[in-house]
């Protein structure tokens, strides 16, 4: 079974850990005084963090876990604050004096350590990365992250869905999309409305159209990242035509907010030469790097996930896809019936990633050509009914699952897993082997968030 | 090899927005004697989010996508803060985030300005203030200009890099 998501849940008179996999539920309660649960880790990896989390949200006691250090609290967080407990209401939080963070690490005779972040050199969002090191050779890395945390699922509390809506788009803007569409599913089904088949296709070409220009940017970055400029500027270029189109089509360059119910009219106009002269670059482009032998010497068997890795660490999306895990959000009889189809690659490195995006955005355009429509009619929602409701949508990273719990028409708890939360927690398996100056490259080719991640 | 070089050709130069460099023209010599005077030449930006969506960064990037292609203006991203004269801060100010924004902008030299790019830093829009959000930044850093947008165009960025040059 896979792993999607294992999130807590305060009630009145006990904690709920909620385990997510993807044939079945599980839900276990726990007393509020002295709530400890068993972890899932030596089986199942990718619960580490999962678990981790939900000991500093909470102050749940994680049993046998072999990793007991703090995730998203920080060096200087205070101590035994516990912030989605209901209970806690405090609107700002004193500084506390520096504890250190004990980072893994390799020791022996000549082996160092690299310490990377969390301000990088370049134009990325803040992380930090741990390499131990025996000379150019990676022997260890440790992803540690959460410089970001806004604490949004404590934001939204005491919010109505809509509005929560305008956060949840800003949430990670490269995916904002697909956040939205969780919402929207959430939000039809807290009302019990249906969506009509244009409103629909309007808001799966959207996604396309995000999953485009997200996947662009990346194949001009990784070959970037080996040295290769000219990719970039042939990508971006053709990144920018996307997100002029995506204007276009919903006022926004990013999507932000483009997700209603309301009536639109779409601006069609010149939407199908793009379509078109996408198409012939992407052929261009494909033919052109993929007859660089010096460019593919630095892709192929550069930073490899296995097969059995992949399914181990629960991985999503672009990860698992290029890995040989078929697993895909979009494999609905609704995307069946305009043509989808999985896209994989076998070889689990750079190369195999790359290809896979090359293949996705081929993809999404034809998915677009039958997607298209010209007219969306307006849904008038009704009231929302109060319960447990979950959704899932397939980002341009991965898949997304968001859950929600409505009470008197308000958030009661807002939890969300971005497809990067699951997969930074493979990006270490790739590391042995390779050189300290491929890096920036793997981790380029994964391309995850760092805000959909530290929420 | 031969066909990229055709494509090249083929496709020529794709820099829009000349209306900014005659824009640029007119205040060139502004410009020139200030950038000449503080910047010795050139601007150098260190971008730093401290905590954005990261559309924010997606904008930055596209500055340097044919079309814009900043570096004309003599405008550049720079790799660390010691080598700056802006730093371009995005994002709401998280907590955790917070000393590491205010280490780096220790480490850049003087003269130094603070750029806010977007509506996160000041005003956090549309986020709801909270315990893990230290805001405004402007409580934490002198901020001199501000870029709105969620996130601003990129366009609007480098009018807005212009207008934070003729401020000065």
């Amino acid at each position: 079974m896979r792993l999607i998501a294992r999130y807590a849940r305060q009630r009145a008179t006990d904690f709920e850990i909620i385990t997510v996999w993807d044939q079945k539920t599980e839900i276990e309660q726990l007393s509020l005084q002295q709530p400890s649960i068993k972890t899932l880790s030596k089986t199942h990896p990718a619960a580490l963090w999962f678990e981790r989390k939900m000991h500093d949200d909470f102050g749940i006691i994680i049993e046998d876990a072999f990793d007991n250090r703090p995730l998203v609290q920080q060096e200087r967080f205070p101590d035994k604050i516990h912030p989605m407990l209901k209970s806690f209401q405090q609107s700002e939080l004193e500084e506390a004096p520096f504890k250190p963070y004990k980072y893994e690490t390799i020791r022996g005779d000549g082996v160092f350590e690299v310490s990377v972040g969390p301000i990088h050199a370049g134009i990325i969002e803040p992380g930090h990365f741990h390499f131990s090191q025996a000379g150019e050779d990676i022997l260890h890395q440790e992803v540690r992250h959460f410089y970001k945390y806004r604490g949004i699922e404590k934001m939204l509390e005491g919010k109505s869905l809509s509005q929560a809506k305008s956060i949840i788009s800003r949430i990670s803007g490269n995916e904002s999309i697909a956040y939205q569409l969780a919402w929207r599913d959430i939000q039809l089904q807290a009302s019990g409305n249906e969506l009509a088949q244009n409103s629909q296709k309007y808001h799966a070409m959207l996604l396309e159209m995000e999953r485009i220009a997200h996947h662009l940017t990346d194949l001009g970055f990784i070959p970037n990242d080996a040295g290769f400029g000219a990719a970039l500027a042939f990508c971006s270029k053709l990144a920018e035509d996307t997100r002029r189109q995506l204007k276009r089509l919903c006022g926004h360059r990013f999507g932000f907010d483009a997700v209603d119910f309301e009536a639109h009219t779409l601006d069609l106009e010149g939407f199908d030469s793009f379509l078109d002269l996408l198409e012939k670059e992407i052929a261009f482009f494909e033919s052109w790097i993929l007859g660089i032998p010096s460019l593919l010497d630095r892709f192929d068997t550069t930073g490899i996930l296995k097969h059995y890795q992949a399914l181990k660490y629960d991985v999503v999306g672009v990860m698992a896809r290029a890995s040989g895990v078929a697993t895909d959000r979009r494999d609905t009889p609704f995307y069946q019936e305009h043509g989808f189809s999985i896209e994989t690659q076998e070889g689990g490195d750079v190369s195999a990633r790359f290809k896979l995006r090359i293949n996705e955005v081929k993809q999404s355009i034809a998915l677009i050509r039958k997607l298209k429509v010209s007219q969306v009619d307006k849904i008038t929602l009704s009231d929302t009914k109060d319960g447990d409701y979950c959704a899932y949508a397939e980002s341009s990273i991965g898949e997304l699952f968001m859950s929600i719990k409505l009470k008197n028409g308000l958030i009661n708890r807002f939890y969300v897993r971005d497809p990067s939360f699951i997969n930074w927690q493979a990006l270490h398996l790739m590391m042995p082997g390779n050189i300290i100056a491929d890096f920036p490259l793997i981790n380029k080719s994964c391309d995850l968030s760092y805000a959909g991640n530290d929420l | 090899m031969i066909r990229f070089w055709n494509k090249r050709i083929k496709t020529g130069i794709l820099t829009e927005n000349t209306e900014l460099d005659q824009e640029l023209k007119a205040i060139r010599k502004e410009i020139k004697s200030l950038i000449n005077k503080r910047f010795a030449g050139s601007l150098a930006i260190r971008m730093v989010d401290s905590g954005s969506c990261n559309a924010c960064e997606a904008e930055c990037n596209a500055l340097s996508n044919p079309y814009y292609n900043l570096d004309r203006l003599g405008i550049y991203f720079v790799a660390s803060p010691r080598h700056a004269d802006v730093m371009l801060l995005s994002g709401v100010m998280t907590f955790n985030m917070t000393p590491h924004v205010l280490n780096a902008y220790k480490q850049t030299p003087e003269p130094k300005w603070v750029i806010a790019l977007g509506d996160c830093p000041l005003a956090q829009a549309p986020f709801s203030p909270g315990f893990a959000i230290k805001a405004p930044a402007d409580q934490y850093l002198p901020v001199t200009h501000h870029i709105p947008g969620c996130p601003p165009e990129p366009l609007a960025i480098i009018r807005g890099l212009l207008d934070f040059l003729k401020k000065l």
